[in-house]
């Protein structure tokens, strides 16, 4: 199972990128494995504004439905219109071609977690 | 009793292998209070299968019928010709009593019709994608109404008051308890037919969607092209509602006329009339709402071996997934129906479709040229359906008894259907059954009443 | 699959099982199967403005590849008529051909909904009847024959109970309490009404809890949505305190009829304090499933929810019938028509069948059979619930898990061995459900050759034989279909 050490996590299993005030979120490898083949990604409209926690986009699989929560609060300024035509990229690539959106933080990061502390949680 | 295959032998083996005595041990966990006495429920006792027979033979011949009767009624329901071939199919078991197709790999044979009576119905209506079907059209058109909530998040409808009447009251209360407004917008006064000025006029940007009928309840045929570019103006949907889809076979579509949602009635493809039920309701929308679709729907895919087969799919919109937030509560829907159409509309063709469809308005049309003076029908494009109006009530009812003699049902009285007009119209419906003579025999019956 | 195969496998077609291509793979154009009856002539000038330009592209074929064709298609298909169907939840029983041939009278298949009602005295005297039936069996005073479906007959029940609390005054209740062993129609319905469910929480019985259901009965409840037997086959015992409870509070209860085969001529559902309760005609009074439908779902009422069933209702004064359209307290028009007539005729004839002095046998046999196969797999399987089950029983996975085999390679081998899988994956509350729901109508050598089946696929997975288990199903016309591929991009219709 890869975890990336350059990237923060929540419990939910999702990841983000800080960079600057730009935050790109994902879901981590172990979320995808759990969730399955996924066949379809709701994304977010851009401009929209999220909190923290927020449920901003909807992963389906074969027969689940699983909201996917924001790990930090921001605006929408762009989304991966690639998952339209190929969600398979949350499988085979959660952490590069399978991001799912970035925002204008504006909240902080404090509550999330490190690479390490991701491992020591999953391991839990 | 018969259709019950054991034995007390096996009944008393079978209580004996688990340690119990007697029935009732099996139902101890059922509150003694709530225990009914052998016998003591206020029905009759069993029939025999003659029994039935007679008692159901005995009742079906109190009824009038199309069979022995000349029907003119129509407003939602057809007397169309089916074919022996259709009740044969629906009658296999294979398809009769198969449950939904959950395990596709022992029901490809459902999965197979359904994709092909999909691609019929899409491609009859001029839409993009159908589903396996709704219940009728009336919950159809409900259902294509939170459609077009979701697909927009708006939540007003504009409603054509030239829509069935049942259609829109069923609309109607499906919406009455969640948020958001329901706006009918009234026809003038008795023209019979729709006014796309007034429904244009009723739009705004809060606008989900607007539903209007076509051709309308009245028969009325019209061009849509206004009302879709003022739909995309105000960004809201267009959905057309119809009542026999055998009108496109010689009609222009509603996807041709622009629709992003089109539903209606498919009890013309090949199912008999059954005193309202069960009937067959169809759902058809453009490609990109297809997430926001109700309902079940099937979808090619291939099996372990490479072979091509067909499932259920996007299953995820649906209530056994996603509950409280499913695109709809349906579940049951009228499959066996679906089976009835794929043949019908197999048998016909886009050639038997078209001469279904051309009979029934030219049966329709020789009818009106023969009216008498003092009847008029209503001015307009119409496919088999039309108002025709009398001078007064008295002198509408004396026809009705005079084609009654005849074994003519010669129409429907409107305010049956709509209680706002005047009562002295009658809603007429022609089909393929009709033949010549019969338009002769009404016109007789009209010439004596009036 | 070679022709030889097929000939020896359980297929109850017992001939060659064929390929078919689609319909518009048939190489041919459009072929004139019909001669129709009718006008000949000319249409108005105005209609032909409105001429259809391109043509659908409806291909056509002649009579008989027609009858080919889908009766070809039809031999892929499992069904009652063929084979077992333990489908639990579903209640898959015989469905009588006598009833076939009774509902295609044409006096009773070829009625306009319209005629005028002296013309249908016939048809609305066997509705009439079945609506007392309905009542008597299931306890209750009265019923709407309209919705289509079980899953309409919850929205048409959230409406009454709507109506009902609003002519309290009590708009405020919105809150629909719903065990979380519940089909996800209730959760489906309750949102149509502008309701919101809270799931209860089952208790380790797999019953509902009184103490989890008293902390969520407050002010707020409209309703608690309940299927008894439950989804897991056990009877709520505690029935009759439930629904003490539920009207405390000043809310009502919604039975889910689907397991009514449990309960017919047994006990009444009305009799236990239930309000009002949707009967799935096309499970428990047994007509055909149609390969998805139609069904109906009537609703019988109490006289707390009585005034507000919706219109049209069929009435009758003296001895003539008649449909009444309006009421000011209804709670509307829920379908187009008056229900699905043909199916409830069906139903008609099926209670005839039975009769007062047979009815309860429907139910005793449809749980002795549910029990015989529970105890025959108990060993085998793990039984997550203890006791006595009604008319289907729940099972698990849990042991063959261990040994890397799950319920739907189950579900998948017994399709090998000859039977329609259990519903797999439902309820909920436990981990890799088999609902299994022999019915009625199934004789003690099925039962037992089903069990049998079962208890060699158990043996299977403790000899570690399991591969066979994973590669199932080998012999249909179909092996394991791609549903990934299938939702990931949708083909839902053909294209030339």
């Amino acid at each position: 199972m890869s975890i990336p050490a350059d990237l923060k996590y929540t419990k939910e299993h999702e990841w983000v990128r800080i960079e600057g005030d730009t935050a790109t979120f994902g879901i981590s490898d172990h979320a995808q494995e759990a969730l399955g083949d996924i066949v379809f990604v709701e994304l977010p409209e851009i401009g929209r504004s999220v909190d923290a926690a927020e449920a901003y986009a909807v992963v389906e699989s074969v027969k689940a439905v699983s909201d996917i929560y924001a790990p930090v609060a921001g605006e929408v300024i762009e989304v991966n219109t690639l998952l339209e035509s190929e969600p398979e990229k949350l499988n085979t690539e959660p952490y590069g071609a399978g991001w799912i959106a970035k925002v204008k933080m504006s909240g902080n990061s404090d509550e999330l977690m490190s690479d390490d502390e991701y491992t020591t949680f999953l391991e839990e | 009793m018969r259709f019950l295959p054991h034995t007390d032998t096996d009944r008393n083996a079978m209580l004996e292998s688990m340690g119990m005595n007697t029935m009732s041990d099996l139902f101890a966990d059922i509150p003694k209070e709530f225990h009914l006495e052998q016998d003591s429920l206020h029905l009759p006792d069993a029939l025999s299968e003659a029994a039935i027979v007679r008692k159901f033979t005995q009742a079906s011949e109190q009824n009038r019928h199309a069979g022995n009767t000349r029907c003119f009624l129509g407003g939602g329901t057809y007397h169309h010709f089916v074919p022996a071939v259709v009740d044969y199919v629906i009658s296999r078991g294979e398809f009769l009593t198969a449950y939904t197709p959950y395990q596709p790999e022992i029901a490809q044979g459902t999965l197979q019709t359904l994709f092909e009576f999909q691609t019929m119905v899409a491609r009859l209506t001029g839409m993009d994608v159908s589903n396996a079907s709704m219940y009728e059209a009336a919950t159809a058109t409900a259902e294509a109404a939170l459609m077009a909530r979701r697909v927009t998040r708006k939540s007003r409808i504009v409603m054509a008051g030239s829509v069935n009447p049942r259609y829109r009251s069923v609309t109607q209360n499906y919406l009455s308890r969640l948020e958001g407004e329901y706006v009918e917008v009234a026809m003038d006064g008795e023209g019979f037919g729709t006014d796309i000025n007034n429904i244009i006029a009723a739009i705004d940007e809060k606008t989900a969607c607007v539903i209007v009928q076509y051709p309308d309840f009245y028969g009325s045929v019209y061009d849509l092209a206004p009302l879709r570019a003022a739909c995309d103006a105000a960004k809201c949907l267009m959905v057309v509602a119809f009542s026999d889809a055998t009108a496109f076979a010689l009609i222009e579509s509603p996807g041709d006329m622009g629709a992003d949602i089109a539903v209606g009635s498919g009890q013309s493809l090949g199912i008999p009339m059954g005193f309202g039920g069960p009937h067959l309701g169809l759902f058809t929308c453009k490609q990109k709402y297809v997430r926001q679709m109700p309902g079940r729907v099937c979808g090619m895919t291939f099996d372990a071996d490479g072979k091509r087969g067909f499932v259920l799919t996007l299953s995820t919109r649906e209530q056994h997934i996603r509950r409280e937030k499913a695109t709809s509560n349906i579940c049951s829907n009228q499959g066996l129906m679906c089976t009835a159409a794929a043949t019908y509309m197999t048998l016909m063709g886009d050639e038997g479709l078209k001469a279904v469809a051309q009979r029934s308005a030219a049966a329709l049309h020789k009818l009106i040229s023969s009216l008498p003076a003092s009847v008029s029908a209503a001015q307009g494009a119409h496919f088999h359906e039309t108002v025709l109006s009398f001078s007064s009530q008295a002198i509408r009812d004396l026809f009705l008894q005079e084609a009654r003699k005849r074994d003519i049902f010669a129409g429907i009285p409107l305010e049956q259907l709509d209680d706002a007009v005047e009562h002295k119209h009658l809603l007429v419906t022609t089909t393929e059954m009709i033949e010549a003579a019969d338009i002769q025999d009404y016109i007789a019956a009209l010439e004596v009443a009036v | 699959m070679s022709v030889d195969d097929t000939l020896n496998t359980y297929s109850a077609v017992g001939g060659i099982q064929h390929e078919e291509p689609l319909l518009f793979e048939h190489a041919h154009e459009s072929a004139e199967a019909i001669s129709l009856p009718g006008v000949q002539g000319d249409i108005s000038d105005e209609l032909k403005a409105f001429a259809r330009k391109k043509p659908a592209n409806i291909p056509g074929l002649s009579e008989p590849e027609t009858v080919r064709h889908f009766v070809r298609m039809s031999q892929w298909n499992h069904s009652i008529e063929t084979g077992f169907y333990p489908l639990g939840s579903c209640t898959m029983k015989y469905n009588p051909r006598v009833n076939e041939q009774v509902v295609r009278l044409s006096g009773l298949a070829n009625i306009h909904p319209d005629q005028p009602v002296d013309s249908v005295q016939g048809v609305l005297a066997l509705l009439h009847e079945l609506q007392t039936w309905l009542c008597e069996i299931a306890g209750f005073s009265d019923v709407t024959l309209q919705p289509a479906a079980g899953a309409h007959g919850e929205l048409v029940g959230l409406m009454m109970i709507r109506s009902c609390l609003d002519a309290r005054g009590q708009q405020h209740r919105k809150k629909v309490l719903v065990p979380d062993s519940a089909h996800g129609t209730n959760p489906a319905s309750a949102a149509l009404c502008g309701m919101h469910c809270v799931e209860l929480k089952s208790g380790a019985d797999g019953r509902i809890d009184l103490e989890e259901l008293k902390k969520h009965l407050d002010g707020d409840v409209a309703a608690l949505m309940m299927t008894n037997p439950n989804t897991a086959g056990a009877f709520e015992s505690d029935i009759k305190e439930i629904c003490q409870l539920v009207h405390d509070a000043g809310g009502l209860v919604y039975g889910d009829g689907a397991n009514l085969n449990a309960l017919v001529g047994v006990a009444r559902p009305g009799d236990m304090g239930i309000d009002c309760l949707h009967i799935n005609v096309h499970k428990t009074f047994s007509t055909p499933h149609g390969g998805g439908g139609p069904g109906a779902g009537p609703v019988v009422v109490n006289d707390t929810l009585a005034p507000y069933l919706p219109v049209p209702r069929i009435v009758k004064e003296g001895d003539d019938y008649r449909i009444e359209t309006q009421d000011e307290q209804s709670c509307g028009t829920i379908l187009g028509s008056i229900g699905q007539v043909g199916v409830l005729l069906r139903a008609h004839a099926y209670i005839a069948a039975f009769g007062a002095n047979h009815l309860h046998k429907i139910s005793q046999d449809a749980v002795l059979n549910a029990n015989y196969v529970l105890h025959r797999l108990k060993d085998a399987y793990h039984v997550p619930f203890e006791g006595l089950c009604k008319h289907e029983c729940l099972l698990t996975d849990e042991y063959q898990n261990k040994h890397g085999v799950k319920t739907l390679d189950i579900a998948k081998q017994l399709i090998d061995l000859g039977f329609h899988p259990m519903t797999v994956y439902f309820p909920l509350i436990v981990h890799g459900a088999m609902l299994i729901e022999p019915t009625e109508t199934e004789s003690k050598a099925t039962l037992d050759s089903f069990c049998d089946a079962m208890l060699e696929i158990a043996a299977q997975c403790k000899a570690g034989d399991t591969q066979v288990l994973h590669d199932a199903p080998i012999k249909p016309i179909r092996r394991r279909l791609d549903e990934t591929q299938a939702a990931r991009k949708p083909v839902l219709v053909w294209s030339d």
